[in-house]
């Protein structure tokens, strides 16, 4: 079995109260975040101290390129998931979400960040455990071991 | 957890009596912490993070300043780390405590996140003159 549907998933043991399948915590999350903001803050420390008339620019490009890529990428994992053994996968397919949603998602992160980060801590308490870049688009993030990255 | 979240889903809800928040997921979210504040000083220059918040209304929201502040703290530089946001300097001992004492779980009081944040929104409003 490659990479479930999370609507195909079995039940959980407390039906229409807890999410459709299983869900990466969100402490790993968080961790997964902390990872991937240390390792952006310090790629565009070497971006802008190369390339200073960009300035604060250069600092938002690697955010957006960061993100983008690791979370469109076929293994749907930044550097920080892959540390922490989670990934994000498409709600409703549950395969890849390809470049442009990861783009799209980077938007989500952005807008989640805006309200003091309340986009985040959204998955707190949602049913799906979706931040708002989740349900803007349309993601869930899953632990490796209930989904694991198709190797083909 | 799972055991945590069906003790938390087979009864109601109490309505605000403690957060229950998990020893090892701590412990892990401290280590990166830590790790993460010593390995920015790698960047070669402080590159003012965006805050888009910040950047839209200019109003700061409660955790302005942390990643300076964590950043300061691993450093020992706590006047710097004061300066930005002295939460910073109480999240890294919270770390460290946690790190060393290694309890399974910590309860704090449902009130005591809130009124961190009102009192570290305070701080930072009064730091950028809004107060």
């Amino acid at each position: 079995m490659s990479t479930a549907d999370p609507q195909q998933r079995p039940p959980t043991s407390f039906p229409g109260d807890g999410p459709s399948g299983p869900r990466a915590s969100f402490g790993r999350r968080l961790v997964a975040y902390l990872i991937d903001i240390t390792i952006i803050g310090i790629l565009s420390g070497i971006v802008y101290a190369i390339s200073k008339p960009l300035s604060n620019v250069a600092g938002f490009l690697v955010y957006l390129v960061y993100f983008t890529l690791f979370d469109g990428s076929a293994r749907g994992q930044t550097i920080g998931m892959m540390a922490l053994g989670i990934r994000v996968i498409d709600f409703r397919g549950g395969g890849p979400i390809g470049f442009g949603r990861g783009f799209i998602r980077w938007i989500g992160r952005v807008v989640s960040t805006i309200p003091c980060f309340l986009g985040y801590f959204w998955a707190l308490w949602d049913k799906e455990k979706q931040g708002w870049h989740d349900k803007i688009a349309t993601t869930v993030v899953v632990p490796v071991s209930a989904y694991p990255i198709d190797k083909s | 957890m799972t055991r945590l979240r069906r003790a938390l889903v087979s009864r109601p809800v109490p309505a605000v009596e403690a957060i229950q928040l998990d020893g090892s997921e701590l412990r892990l979210t401290g280590a990166a912490l830590i790790a993460g504040g010593a390995a920015l000083q790698l960047s070669p220059v402080h590159v003012p993070i965006l805050c888009p918040l910040r950047a839209l209304t200019g109003i700061p929201c409660p955790l302005c300043g942390m990643t300076t502040s964590v950043e300061a703290t691993v450093r020992l530089d706590l006047e710097g780390a004061a300066a930005a946001n002295p939460a910073g300097i109480v999240l890294v001992a919270a770390a460290i405590t946690i790190l060393v004492l290694r309890p399974s779980v910590i309860r704090l009081p449902a009130p005591v996140p809130y009124l961190a944040l009102a009192a570290m929104w305070l701080y930072e409003l009064h730091r950028f003159s809004i107060l």
